[in-house]
């Protein structure tokens, strides 16, 4: 390790290597900021590229509020991130746990079936589980969005990871006790993973409150659908209304940058843990 | 993988241990254990097996008729002709051409540049390396459609601040329409695919970094390796498995992770400039009707993937040694 920058703090490369990070933060940056710097201008200021507003005001969103359901797609976009983030942490906290706890028969095969689903992209499949939909009477229902993805493969494979590192002595030990498998796992394991399931849940919401693709397919209704489609489709419908586009947008972000905001560590850390695996 | 040995030699060893009349007298309970395992597996199993083992078959069978989504209509038996279709329509060489764009396009984004800023940056001080990390990461968590939203407004033609930007620095003649401009179109939409991407690959970069044993860098002073030698015979090599990864992370998924850009930005457009190979999946499934033709596709796309998918592995396992 280079300890000299100590001595001299302000060296050359130092200086390099802040300009570099400082450049690349305002790239990053930057959008965000815009988007919400234009859903607070006036709309007389929009069309001017002053980096504030003169006169701060909340109209746009008023008026993007007005135009689309955005209480009920909000709703919509909270109730099936929600759900399937629990269904997805519950399915994947028993898989693993069979996983870790027993020597079974295919247990190898299994995982294998299990990991394999990433190389499967959603397009791929996508027309055989529209058609399914279709035949349950689900499109344009929040079933229809939730209930294909109620497992994740992602998530077994991550709290895979961490139940293999849960020390067996203790679950021996809860075994030795009486406790059955079942309350072993809720009892013991569980409260001693809360951290890491919780950080794999809070990923998880993300990605689902984000995602695009399905309800694309699977709703045709703005009440009916999520924000990110419903912001997709005031895009198309409003094309230069840009004060209120971007007050949708800011809208649609909220939920996971105040996220993001509170919990970045955790947030990044579990994005690139995952990515390593 | 530890667990699979285990598992494997657990099955081996079994019958061996315990003669055969025994097993016959297992008592009820213990037999019930055995199922266990699979019982808490079940809803995982299950699911993938509706949600997408399913499906990749129906779309295999469906590559072979000739449907048009609407369920009253019969599907009939057309063989290989939709294959022998999609592989002589022009819109597909488009789209396999651009798909190649995008794949190529997103390199730096996702390798190059990270790589690059993650070398410079590795011996920064603790607190801000964690105020830059919380910045650049941002764009990971938007969603697609914000970013695209936002996008559209700072690339737009005339009222766009990137265009105002760009025409009082550079005195530009006219205003760069970036999504319509069948020139422009395909590396706006790759800019805004790499955008969301640059922070995330630097990230990991930094992470796999801090991973490697400073004694190689110790070494290499006592040895006076230029900086340039010790990253090229030091550092690449034991990012290696890391670069790896992410190169088939990119290499597989850029396209499809540009089609919500091109679905709400460009439509495929200007002149089929931006439809990759996901795009036309779409299209043909939900524009066109065109079933047989999409799951065609999608049965070349599935098997595509595969073959890279294992090119990469192949690769990461032969120069596994590195990571150690």
């Amino acid at each position: 390790m280079r300890t000299s920058s100590f001595g001299s703090k302000l060296s050359v490369s130092t200086v390099c290597k802040h300009a570099v990070l400082i450049a690349l933060g305002f790239l990053a940056i930057f959008p965000l900021y815009w988007m919400i710097v234009t859903s607070l201008k006036s709309d007389g200021e929009i069309f001017n590229s002053s980096l504030l507003p003169h006169h701060w005001t909340l109209d746009h969103y008023k008026m993007a509020w007005d135009s689309i359901p955005m209480a009920r797609m909000l709703g919509n976009s909270i109730g099936v991130s929600l759900l399937q983030t629990v269904c997805q942490v519950v399915t994947s906290i028993l898989a693993a746990y069979a996983f870790t706890r027993w020597d079974f028969r295919g247990s190898s095969l299994i995982y294998g079936l299990i990991g394999l689903t990433w190389l499967v992209p959603f397009q791929v499949i996508m027309i055989p589980n529209y058609v399914v939909i279709s035949d349950f009477g689900w499109r344009d229902t929040l079933t229809g969005l939730i209930v294909p993805n109620v497992v994740s493969a992602f998530a077994v494979m991550q709290l895979y990871n961490a139940f293999k590192s849960f020390p067996k002595a203790l679950i021996e030990a809860a075994r030795l006790d009486g406790a059955s498998d079942w309350s072993i796992l809720w009892r013991t394991v569980f409260p001693n993973l809360k951290a890491s399931i919780a950080s794999i849940g809070i990923l998880l919401f993300i990605t689902s409150w984000n995602d695009y693709f399905w309800p694309l397919l699977v709703t045709t209704k703005m009440e009916h659908s999520t924000i990110q489609k419903g912001l997709q489709m005031f895009m198309s419908s409003e094309m230069n209304l840009w004060g209120p586009l971007m007050a949708a947008t800011t809208i649609a972000s909220l939920p996971v940058l105040i996220l993001y905001l509170l919990l970045q560590r955790q947030i990044i850390d579990s994005f690139v843990k995952g990515g390593l695996r | 993988m530890n667990y699979d040995s285990a598992a494997a030699s657990g099955t081996l060893s079994q019958p061996k241990a315990k003669p055969r009349a025994k097993k016959e007298r297992k008592p009820l309970p213990v037999r019930l254990a055995k199922l266990k395992p699979y019982l808490y597996l079940l809803p995982v199993l299950l699911s993938i097996a509706y949600w997408i083992y399913r499906p990749l078959i129906q779309t295999f069978r469906l590559s072979f008729y000739e449907w048009n989504l609407l369920p009253t209509s019969p599907e009939k038996y057309v063989g290989m002709r939709n294959f022998e279709n999609i592989a002589t329509l022009p819109e597909m060489g488009t789209a396999l051409l651009n798909t190649l764009y995008y794949t190529i396009g997103v390199v730096p984004f996702s390798l190059i540049i990270p790589i690059a800023i993650a070398i410079m940056t590795d011996s920064i001080g603790k607190r801000s390396k964690n105020v830059y990390r919380a910045l650049i990461f941002l764009p990971m968590i938007m969603a697609p459609v914000a970013v695209s939203s936002v996008w559209r407004w700072i690339m737009h033609p005339t009222n766009g601040i990137l265009n105002q930007a760009l025409q009082s620095w550079f005195g530009l003649s006219e205003p760069i329409r970036f999504f319509t401009d069948e020139r422009w179109a395909i590396w706006s939409i790759t800019f805004i695919t790499g955008w969301k991407l640059i922070g995330f690959s630097t990230l990991i970069f930094s992470a796999a970094m801090t991973g490697i044993n400073r004694e190689y860098y110790e070494a290499a002073k006592i040895d006076r390796a230029t900086r340039w030698q010790t990253i090229r015979h030091i550092t690449l090599p034991l990012l290696s498995p890391t670069i790896l990864f992410m190169a088939m992370l990119s290499t597989l998924f850029a396209s499809e992770w540009s089609f919500s850009y091109v679905n709400v930005l460009t439509q495929g457009g200007p002149l089929n400039s931006t439809t990759n190979i996901y795009y036309l999946l779409w299209k043909y499934g939900f524009q066109t009707f065109s079933v047989g033709w999409s799951s065609a596709a999608a049965v070349l796309i599935f098997i595509g993937f595969g073959i890279i998918a294992l090119g990469f592995m192949k690769l990461t396992r032969k120069l596994s040694f590195f990571d150690d």
